[in-house]
C-alpha cells in the first residue's frame, strides 16, 4: 500500500457530478458579491473612495480564490462501493476517509435542496448508529442517487440479516 | 389491565413542601406590596396561610390524578393531569433501563423517585415521584423483568433480583482519587503562582482572587465525592447494577449487551497506587439531552484487578492490557510531543483497542461487533510528517475511539481491516455481543 492513505484501489473512486461546483460557486459567490458590494458601498458613502477601492478588489481576490478552491474541492469527494463496505473520501488540505460497513448502516437519506433541484443533483447521507459518523455524498444525479440509497439499503439488509 | 396504583400517600406533603417556599418567597419579593394589597389587606400571617391551603389542595389533587398501570400489551401507562389529562405510554420492549433517584428531601421522607429510561423519550413525563424506596426497587425489578420477557405472574410478589456485590469504593479511597487528579493539582498549583505574582507586583486585590481560585477545585472535588460516594457495583441477573450518591442517591442498570465501548483511565499521579477509573458508552437515545443520567462511570476508583474483574463482567474475556500495542512512529513527537510515547493501536479477535493521553493515559476499547464505522483522517501538519489518524465510530457517550498520528502508510490498513472486522462480527454474532432476553429484538443497535 502506498504512503497515501486516500489513494484509490483497483476500482478507483467514483467522482460526483461536477454540477455540485456550479451550485457551490453560486452560493459562493453571491455571498462574496453581496458583501464586498456592502462593505465598497458604505466605504464609499462614508468618504473614502480609495479604501473601497481596496475592498472591492479583496472581494474580487477572495471571490476567485473561492471559485478555484470549490473546483478542487468537489474534485477530492469520490466514494467507492466496495463489497462490504462504502468508502468516502473528501477534503484537501483536511483530507478525510469513512468507510462504512452495509450492516452497520441504520437508514439512508437522499436530500434535494431547491439549488440542488435546480441542478439536478440530490446528497445521499448514510446513518448508522454513532452520532460522529459522517458519511455524506454530496452532487449525485437524482437517478444515481436513488440507485445507490436502493442498493446500500438492499446490501444493509443482506449483511445484518441472521441477527 | 391492571387496577391503577398511586404513587406514594405522602407525596403532596412532599411536592407541597418543595414548592410552597419559592412560591412564598415569589409572592413576597416579586409581588412585595401588591401582595398583602391584592389579598385585601391581609396580614402576612394570613397571605401564607393562604399559599401553604392552595399548594396542599394542588398537591393533594395532582396526587389523586396521577395513575400508574399495565395496559392490555403488558406496557406501562402513566396517567396524570389536572385540567389537561396526559397518558403516557411506557413501551417495555423499548426499555433501556430504570433509574431510582432519592433526592434529598424525598430521602428525609424515605422516598424515591423512579424514572423508566426508554429509547426516544424525554423523562419527563415517565418519571414516577414519589415511591417508598421499597416500592420503587419492586417496580424497577417488575419492569426490568417484564421487559426481560420474563412475564411477571399476576399475583405473585416479584422478588427484586438477587445480586452479588462486586466491588465497593471506600470514601476516603474515592477522595484521595479525586485530590490526586492532575485537573485538581494544577488548579491548586495555581494559586501560590497568583499569590506569589500578587506579592511581586504588589496587587493585593489580585492576591485575594488567587486565594479564592481554591474554591473551584474544592468544589469540584466536594462535588465529585458527593456524587460518587458509596460507589456500589453488583452483578444481578438484569446486567450491572450501580448505587452511588450521599446527597443524592443513584441507582441504575447496565444490562448486559448494552455496552458499546470501554474507556479505561490511568492518571498520572494514581500509578504508583495502581488506580484505574472505568468509563463505558451505553446504547440509548442518540444525542438525548438527558445524556448524563445514563450510566457513564461504572468504577470511579479501584485498583486495578478488581476493575479487570468488573470490565470482565461488561465485555467478557477482554484484557486490553494484553493487547500487543502497535506504537506511532518517531514523527509523531512534532505533532503530539507530550503524548507521543503514549500512542497505540492494536486489536485481538474481538476488540479494537487504542492508547493516548498524557497527564491522564487512557485505553479506549471496542468491540468488533459494536463498531459503527471507520475514519482515516490527516490534516496538512499530519501530511508533513507522514502520519494519520484512525477514528472508529462509536454510539455517543464519553468514549471516543482514535488512534493518533499512526504511520500514514498504515493508516489506511488499520480501518480498512477494522471495517472489515466490524461487517465479520457482526454477520457472524461474536464475542461482546452476549445473547440476552433483555434486549428487544427491534432494538437497532444489535
Amino acid at each position: 500500500m502506498s504512503n497515501d492513505p486516500f489513494v484509490a484501489d483497483e476500482r478507483g473512486w467514483t467522482p460526483v457530478n461536477p454540477r455540485l461546483a456550479t451550485g457551490r460557486r453560486v452560493v459562493a459567490t453571491s455571498f462574496t458579491t453581496l458583501i464586498t458590494a456592502l462593505v465598497v458601498a458604505i466605504l464609499v458613502v462614508g468618504g473614502y473612495p480609495e479604501l473601497g477601492f481596496v475592498a472591492l478588489v479583496l472581494g474580487i481576490g477572495v471571490g476567485l480564490w473561492l471559485w478555484w478552491l470549490i473546483g478542487r474541492q468537489v474534485r477530492a469527494i469520490g466514494y467507492a462501493e466496495r463489497d462490504d463496505d462504502l468508502l468516502v473520501v473528501s477534503g484537501i488540505l483536511f483530507r478525510r476517509l469513512v468507510l462504512v460497513p452495509y450492516g452497520r448502516m441504520q437508514l439512508v437519506d437522499v436530500r434535494r435542496g431547491p439549488l440542488e433541484r435546480y441542478l439536478g443533483l440530490a446528497t445521499v447521507q448514510l446513518h448508522t448508529a454513532a452520532a460522529t459518523t459522517d458519511a455524506t455524498i454530496p452532487g449525485l444525479p437524482p437517478d444515481v442517487a436513488g440507485r445507490l440509497r436502493d442498493q446500500l439499503a438492499a446490501f444493509g439488509e443482506q449483511r445484518s440479516a441472521g441477527l | 389491565m391492571t387496577p391503577p396504583r398511586r404513587t406514594h400517600p405522602v407525596t403532596p406533603l412532599v411536592t407541597g413542601v418543595r414548592a410552597a417556599p419559592v412560591l412564598i418567597i415569589g409572592v413576597f419579593v416579586v409581588g412585595n406590596g401588591a401582595a398583602t394589597e391584592f389579598f385585601g389587606g391581609l396580614g402576612t400571617g394570613a397571605v401564607v396561610a393562604l399559599i401553604l391551603l392552595a399548594v396542599g389542595l394542588y398537591s393533594y389533587i395532582a396526587w389523586t390524578r396521577l395513575e400508574f398501570f399495565y395496559d392490555d400489551d403488558g406496557d406501562l401507562r402513566i396517567t396524570s393531569g389536572l385540567l389537561v389529562r396526559n397518558e403516557r405510554r411506557v413501551q417495555l420492549s423499548r426499555l433501556q433501563s430504570v433509574d431510582i433517584t432519592q433526592p434529598l428531601l424525598a430521602r428525609l421522607f424515605g422516598l424515591a423517585e423512579l424514572r423508566p429510561d426508554v429509547a426516544g423519550a424525554s423523562a419527563e413525563g415517565t418519571t414516577l415521584r414519589y415511591l417508598s424506596l421499597e416500592d420503587a426497587q419492586q417496580l424497577r425489578a417488575e419492569l426490568l423483568a417484564k421487559a426481560a420477557g420474563l412475564r411477571a405472574e399476576e399475583d405473585a410478589a416479584v422478588s427484586t433480583a438477587p445480586e452479588e456485590v462486586l466491588v465497593q469504593v471506600p470514601p476516603p479511597h474515592l477522595l484521595a482519587s479525586l485530590i490526586l487528579q492532575p485537573s485538581t493539582v494544577l488548579l491548586v498549583l495555581l494559586v501560590p503562582t497568583v499569590v506569589t505574582f500578587a506579592g511581586v507586583a504588589d496587587v493585593w486585590e489580585l492576591g485575594i482572587t488567587g486565594i479564592l481560585l481554591l474554591a473551584a477545585p474544592i468544589t469540584v472535588v466536594g462535588g465529585q465525592f458527593l456524587k460518587y460516594f458509596g460507589f456500589t457495583v453488583a452483578q444481578s441477573p438484569d446486567g450491572l447494577r450501580l448505587r452511588f450518591g450521599l446527597t443524592s442517591h443513584r441507582s441504575q442498570t447496565v444490562p448486559p449487551g448494552r455496552v458499546q465501548a470501554v474507556r479505561i483511565e490511568r492518571p498520572l499521579m494514581w500509578k504508583p497506587w495502581g488506580w484505574v477509573r472505568v468509563v463505558v458508552n451505553v446504547a440509548g437515545t442518540a444525542g438525548g439531552s438527558e445524556g448524563e443520567e445514563r450510566p457513564s462511570v461504572i468504577l470511579p476508583v479501584a485498583p486495578l484487578p478488581v476493575a479487570r474483574a468488573v470490565l470482565h463482567r461488561v465485555l467478557p474475556g477482554v484484557d486490553p492490557f494484553a493487547v500487543m500495542l502497535e506504537r506511532a512512529p518517531a514523527a509523531a513527537r512534532w505533532r503530539a510531543p507530550l503524548q507521543h510515547k503514549n500512542l497505540g493501536v492494536g486489536s485481538t479477535s474481538s476488540v479494537f483497542v487504542t492508547r493516548r493521553g498524557w497527564l491522564v493515559p487512557r485505553w479506549d476499547v471496542v468491540p468488533h461487533a459494536r463498531t459503527q464505522s471507520v475514519r482515516v483522517v490527516q490534516g496538512p501538519w499530519q501530511r508533513r510528517l507522514g502520519v494519520a489518524s484512525i477514528h472508529v465510530d462509536s454510539t455517543p457517550g464519553p468514549v471516543s475511539i482514535v488512534a493518533l498520528h499512526q504511520e500514514a502508510s498504515r493508516a489506511r490498513e488499520i480501518g480498512q481491516a477494522q471495517a472489515k472486522r466490524a461487517g465479520l462480527a457482526r454477520r457472524l454474532g461474536g464475542p461482546g455481543q452476549p445473547e440476552s432476553a433483555s434486549v428487544p429484538e427491534s432494538d437497532p443497535l444489535r
